[in-house]
């Protein structure tokens, strides 16, 4: 049978203990001081930085809450790469959420990153330099 | 990222971006920083020509090459297999073209050009018998091998439930008295990444480690890497739920197992058993045991090929893992569910009802 058939919903304990029906363990709002700490850093220092969202002690809700809560900025990437990764920049500029899937689909890792732009993102120079050589190819077609 | 492993990998057709990918997912994996991704990521990239790669010795004694086979033909093989066009392997007698007297040359030259430096993945248990005549390479016993070729590694890593525990040859009666290496050898930095066979994404996080770190990442009291051994498969299992619940299957063809339901009374060792596989799972994430109907057999815990019967429930007497599933059960009749802090509940548990049974948990 498919596991989403199972009518039953894993609630984390701590959340049970303390009669949180939603799920939430209280762990989320605690990342979001994190992150103010991470995004002044940058500022400061221009260091970038990363939480891994699979390390922490979070429930689904929880990340429901955290994703929720931070929203949806204006830019977020898609990249196609031994399956899809999405690279969204939340309502506060700098911090973005950053998620990995496999080919079958399945969330491999996931992070938030608190930078100008995810290093991913970029064009390494020696790629660019391969795409110039396809360019200078696709010229030489021309003639 | 420099360097002739990117340019390897472009050729498979996998590009620099699903490269650091696969680091960055590495690294959350072995629980490491995510800085650790991106470090992985250049330290790999960065092996330039052939010879100056770190130098690999592979040394297969009693076994099946099931790990082998685990290893080098997972489902992605050019993602998985990439760690292995950043070390140099010398000598890996399935692998390897040569055979004869220029693989035992290739093996020695290695070792005199590495000494002190190359890392030692032994796959197979050493057997002790009969002066160790039971499995024999060029004419020296396993035991002799082991040892000339340990004095001059870096690290050991034990690959398989064989090299790390002995294993099925060590099964009972063990004939060829075959033991494990740690057993043996006392005086190097031993990793042992056990499993029948292990999961190769545990395999590689643990290479990815050492080119990156030049060491052996951290190990619990079993000498395991705690990032994928951290927790049992039952404390990560999907039928979780049924289990706290009481709902068991009782046959593989009953309405229980129709429905999922937990696997526990048909021999299920997930309790009491450290792996990934419910959450790295098989196949190149396709499924895992548990969830294909059939509960865990404990391939990745010392003799576990003797540990009462694979279809006998845990907390059936005369099985030697029978203190550890105590432990376990308790932490699940005191009502704790899958959660990522629950180890230190379990112990409080444990000494407090020390003999629940499976009766007082269907109550
Ligand atoms: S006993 Fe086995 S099937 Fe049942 S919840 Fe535990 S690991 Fe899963
Ligand atoms: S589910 Fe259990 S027996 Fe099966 S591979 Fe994983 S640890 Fe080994």
């Amino acid at each position: 049978m498919p596991l989403d058939a199972i009518p039953i919903v894993v609630i984390n304990a701590a959340a049970k203990q303390s009669g949180d029906e939603a799920g939430l363990s209280g762990n989320a709002p605690v990342l979001l001081r994190e992150i103010a700490e991470l995004a002044r850093r940058l500022l400061a220092s221009g260091e970038s930085s990363a939480i891994d969202l699979r390390a922490l002690p979070l429930t689904p809700a929880d990340l429901d809450w955290l994703r929720e809560t931070l929203g949806q900025g204006q830019v977020a990437a898609t990249l196609e790469a031994e399956g899809e990764s999405t690279l969204s920049e939340t309502v506060c500029p700098g911090v973005w959420w950053v998620t990995h899937r496999n080919e079958t689909g399945a969330v491999v890792s996931e992070f938030i990153e608190v930078t100008y732009f995810p290093e991913l993102l970029k064009a390494h120079p020696d790629d660019v330099q391969t795409g110039l050589e396809h360019l200078d190819l696709l010229i030489s077609d021309l003639s | 990222m420099q360097g002739s492993l990117i340019d390897t990998l472009a050729r498979q057709g996998i590009t620099r971006r699903a490269f650091m990918k696969y680091c960055a997912t590495l690294a959350s994996m072995m629980a490491l920083p995510p800085a650790a991704g991106r470090a992985m990521a250049e330290a790999m990239a960065a092996a330039p020509a052939a010879t100056r790669r770190p130098s690999v010795i592979w040394l297969p004694f009693q076994e099946c090459t099931g790990c082998t086979e685990s290893i080098t033909r997972s489902h992605s093989p050019t993602l998985e297999g990439l760690i292995f066009d950043a070390i140099s392997l010398d000598y890996q007698e399935t692998l390897m073209a040569a055979a004869g007297h220029q693989a035992e040359e290739a093996l020695h030259a290695a070792m005199k050009a590495n000494e002190g430096k190359y890392l030692l993945i032994v796959d197979g248990s050493i057997p002790l018998g009969l002066d160790g005549a039971y499995s024999c390479i060029a004419g020296k016993s396993n035991l002799e091998t082991l040892k000339e070729v340990a004095k001059g590694a870096a690290a050991i890593v034990a690959m398989g439930s064989c090299a790390a525990y002995g294993g099925i040859p060590k099964a009972n009666p063990n004939p060829t008295g075959a033991v494990s290496v740690s057993d043996i050898i006392k005086d190097k930095p031993i990793i042992n990444i056990p499993g029948c066979p292990p999961i190769p994404v545990v395999m590689t996080g643990v290479l990815a480690h050492f080119l990156t770190f030049g060491s052996l990442p951290e190990m619990d009291a079993k000498g395991r890497p705690k990032a994928f051994y951290g927790e049992t498969i039952h404390d990560r299992c999907y039928r979780r739920p049924f289990y706290d619940q009481g709902k068991f299957a009782k046959t593989f063809d009953d309405e229980g197992a129709r429905n999922g339901w937990c696997l526990f009374e048909l021999g299920c060792k997930g309790p009491v058993t450290y792996n990934a596989c419910a959450t790295v799972k098989w196949n190149g994430g396709t499924s895992w045991p548990v969830e294909s109907g059939h509960g865990c057999l404990g391939c990745s815990e010392p003799d576990f090929w003797d540990a009462g019967g694979f279809y006998k429930a845990l907390s059936m007497p005369a099985d030697p893992l029978k203190i550890a599933s105590a432990a376990a059960v308790a932490g699940a009749a005191a009502g704790v569910a899958i959660s990522f802090a629950n180890r230190g509940k379990k112990s409080a548990a444990k000494s407090a009802h020390e003999t629940t049974t499976l009766a007082d948990l269907e109550k």
